[in-house]
């Protein structure tokens, strides 16, 4: 009966339940902090929640203090209340809550800081607008692939982050917090995923035109299934197998992609773009912006500029129909 | 009290007549504006080349040419290398076609029909010592209206322009054997360029006649004629060939000197043509010793010291010269075999080659290739102006991040090869 009575009450609640229900949503999916799957993000939340607590007490003081101040019938204080108020309230309080604050903060960045007992270690290189990803192995052997990483579960991993062109910034948010990119200097993070699942990764700092487009994707796999993975990604190419696919080979080489690329067991040793020899292999195509389908492979081939704005690769729309066919059914295929 | 009025008064009077200067201007300026619009609506005006102009409108109009030529040729400067016998040559050819049809040339003075336009063009080489270099260019480029001067056939080529230049700076003192064979080849005795319409051939021409007129500066075997000013085209593929001639056909990549001749062919003879070339075989021999040959450029023996060919013979180079150009060729051969990755320079050789991988027909085979014609090329691509086939635009990506030495390199050892 009142909130039929009250149409206007009525709308309020309507919003702000809808309002409520979209902002909830985001308090899940791959890429949320609100979520964690992994020790960094769980201590940062930590953090926030308590944060978020102390916001709130305050805001109840603060508002609290509003309306009393607001009363109708107010009488004068005494001078040293009013001097205890003020110096008690507008010093004394929100130093201890800052300074408890900072302690517990850098309490926190010390265990999120340190790289010892580093299980495995991964070096990450932002470039606009992908990125270079090699698992650092024992004797300097590394493989590597791009765009995509897959982690061991419940193991200390060490990333090693640096930039060749402009400032970057590494962010897994459901994994731990973000890490500047600069060139022209090694940052480092160490990541420990605590549940299985495929998370996002992003470019958290302004880099240039397809800044947006610049994403990758993250596994938490078993440790058994990591290895096994980590295993295949480090073989050569396999040969591919359909006509079409050999085809789309010769086409490969024939229009100098290998001047670019890299595919391991072929003659292709470009390190300018992402290392393919596993490119059909990955979860995604162009940084997290496409999937690995035949369809995918050959917009992207053909239309490399209009997908993303200032790519160094140029397009080759120019290529006949069956080529550009012929070559994405190669790289799909390359598992 | 009194004299300040009959001031006042004055002043007025004076003004009055003032007013009095001005409305009577207008009236007249109305007047003219007015006669002369209804003369020209009549008919009147005198628009015959017949009649030409009365030696006063005549002073007047190249007053202004002139004038307005110098103002706005300011500011431009010269090259320094107009001297370049290559870039003369380069001029030389396309004078032939585009030029001596109405301004003549050394041995073929004052052309007949064009001798009846008003103004008429005039027979240049007494003409040239009056202009500077910049004032020349301006010319050239941008043509003059209403004198029947066309502008340079695209505005994206500066490079062709200072070449035509080049040329007409050495015209005044050029006899005409040494034009005859700058412009026309060693063949020169026989040659003739064919008239404006039919630069390209007529229909159902013999390939050998429309080869003759590109052979005059590609060479009748495609090797070009000793130096940088023209591209050998007998490595070229027969695919790689008809898309350039198409790409200049169809205004897609700009040249003053080759979007005339590809856009007066018939489709059917840029694919003979096409064909012609690149069946010739391989010129790169006789280049790769820098030596001009004696059958392609007999012009050494007919033409002023200078006008030789600009690329010395090996033999001609100082033992510092000669480990300079070493060390050019191998700088060249890094970036081309193994590319730049960490400034995002790819190899060369996975798409132009040497190498015996299969690569698209569309690529161009850069081993041999004149090294003056090569670094020109990536000048062009690295200012975004370089047109071309449907493939060009690859190149535009990686000649940007080139710089000069690298590109001179670059071109030096492709050369070399």
């Amino acid at each position: 009966m009142p909130a039929a009575a009250c149409p206007i009450g009525r709308a309020c609640l309507f919003t702000f339940g809808c309002t409520l229900l979209f902002t909830l949503t985001g308090c899940d999916g791959p890429q949320s902090t609100l979520s964690p799957a992994g020790t960094g993000a769980a201590r940062i939340l930590t953090l926030f929640w308590w944060m978020a607590g102390f916001a709130f007490v305050i805001w109840l003081i603060v508002f609290g203090i509003a309306v009393y101040a607001s009363r109708p019938k107010r009488s004068s204080h005494s001078a040293n209340a009013s001097r205890w108020l003020i110096i008690g309230g507008g010093a004394i309080f929100p130093t201890v809550v800052l300074t408890l604050l900072l302690v517990f903060g850098f309490r926190l960045m010390a265990d999120l800081r340190t790289t010892e007992g580093a299980d495995l270690r991964i070096a990450v290189t932002g470039e606009r607008w992908w990125w270079r990803v090699r698992y650092l192995g024992q004797k300097d052997q590394s493989t590597e692939l791009a765009n995509e990483i897959r982690l061991p579960l419940g193991k200390r991993i060490e990333f090693i982050l640096d930039s060749p062109d402009v400032i970057h910034s590494f962010w897994i948010p459901s994994l731990g917090g973000k890490v500047d990119m600069i060139p022209g200097r090694i940052n480092k993070l160490v990541l420990e995923p605590t549940r299985v699942g495929v998370f996002r990764g992003v470019c958290a700092e302004y880099c240039g035109t397809s800044h947006a487009l610049m994403n990758f994707k993250v596994v938490v796999m078993q440790a058994e299934d990591f290895e096994d993975w980590l295993a295949t990604q480090a073989e050569p190419a396999a040969a591919p197998r359909s006509a079409l696919a050999r085809q789309g080979k010769k086409g490969f080489f024939a229009n100098g992609c290998s001047a670019c690329h890299t595919i391991r067991g072929t003659s292709a040793d470009g390190e300018i773009g992402p290392d393919l020899t596993h490119v059909g292999s990955r979860l995604s195509l162009g940084a997290d912006i496409l999937p690995t389908t035949p369809e995918a492979f050959r917009r992207w081939i053909a239309h490399t500029e209009e997908i993303k704005p200032g790519v160094k690769m140029p397009s080759f729309g120019m290529l006949p129909d069956e080529q550009l066919q012929a070559m994405a059914a190669y790289l799909s295929g390359l598992q | 009290m009194a004299s300040r009025l009959r001031h006042i008064d004055a002043r007025l009077k004076a003004l009055a007549l003032w007013k009095r200067g001005i409305a009577w201007l207008l009236s007249f300026a109305l007047l003219f504006g007015v006669g002369g619009f209804i003369f020209a609506w009549i008919g009147f005006a005198p628009v015959s080349a017949s009649a030409g102009h009365w030696p006063v409108t005549d002073w007047f109009l190249h007053w202004a040419m002139r004038n307005a030529v110098e103002l706005r040729s300011l500011g431009t400067e010269a090259p320094p290398s107009l001297d370049d016998p290559a870039l003369v040559l380069k001029g030389a050819g396309h004078y032939a076609t585009g030029c001596a049809p109405c301004h003549g040339a050394p041995g073929q003075e004052r052309p007949m029909i064009p001798g009846q336009m008003t103004p008429h063009p005039p027979y240049l080489p007494p003409r040239i010592p009056r202009w500077e270099a910049q004032e020349l260019f301006w010319i050239v480029r941008h043509g003059i209206k209403f004198t029947g001067m066309p502008a340079w056939p695209t505005q994206q080529r500066k490079d062709e322009v200072w070449a035509m230049v080049a040329f007409l700076q050495r015209l005044p003192d050029m006899d005409e054997a040494t034009y005859r064979e700058l412009a026309f080849g060693p063949r020169a005795e026989s040659a003739q360029p064919p008239p404006f319409a039919r630069l390209g051939g007529t229909p159902g021409e013999s390939l050998e006649k429309i080869v003759a007129n590109c052979a005059r500066c590609h060479g009748s075997e495609g090797a070009g004629r000793g130096s940088g000013a023209f591209p050998i085209l007998a490595d070229q593929s027969e695919a790689y060939l008809y898309a350039s001639l198409r790409a200049y056909a169809r205004g897609e990549r700009h040249s003053g000197v080759m979007e005339p001749i590809a856009s007066a062919l018939a489709p059917q003879a840029m694919l003979d043509l096409a064909g012609y070339y690149a069946d010739q075989p391989e010129a790169e021999a006789e280049i790769a010793s820098g030596k001009p040959s004696s059958h392609e450029f007999a012009a050494s023996e007919l033409s002023p010291p200078e006008l030789s060919p600009s690329e010395p013979s090996l033999s001609e180079l100082s033992p510092s010269e000669l480990s300079g150009k070493a060390n050019a060729i191998d700088r060249g051969r890094s970036i081309a075999e193994d590319g730049i990755p960490g400034e995002g320079i790819p190899a060369c050789v996975d798409c132009h080659g040497p190498g015996d991988q299969l690569r698209n027909v569309y690529y161009p085979e850069l081993s041999g290739q004149y090294g003056d014609y090569l670094y020109l090329q990536l000048s062009l691509f690295k200012s975004g102006k370089r047109g071309g086939t449907p493939y060009a635009h690859i190149m535009h990506s990686v000649a940007k991040r080139l710089t000069e030495e690298q590109m001179r390199d670059l071109a030096a050892f492709y050369a070399s090869l």
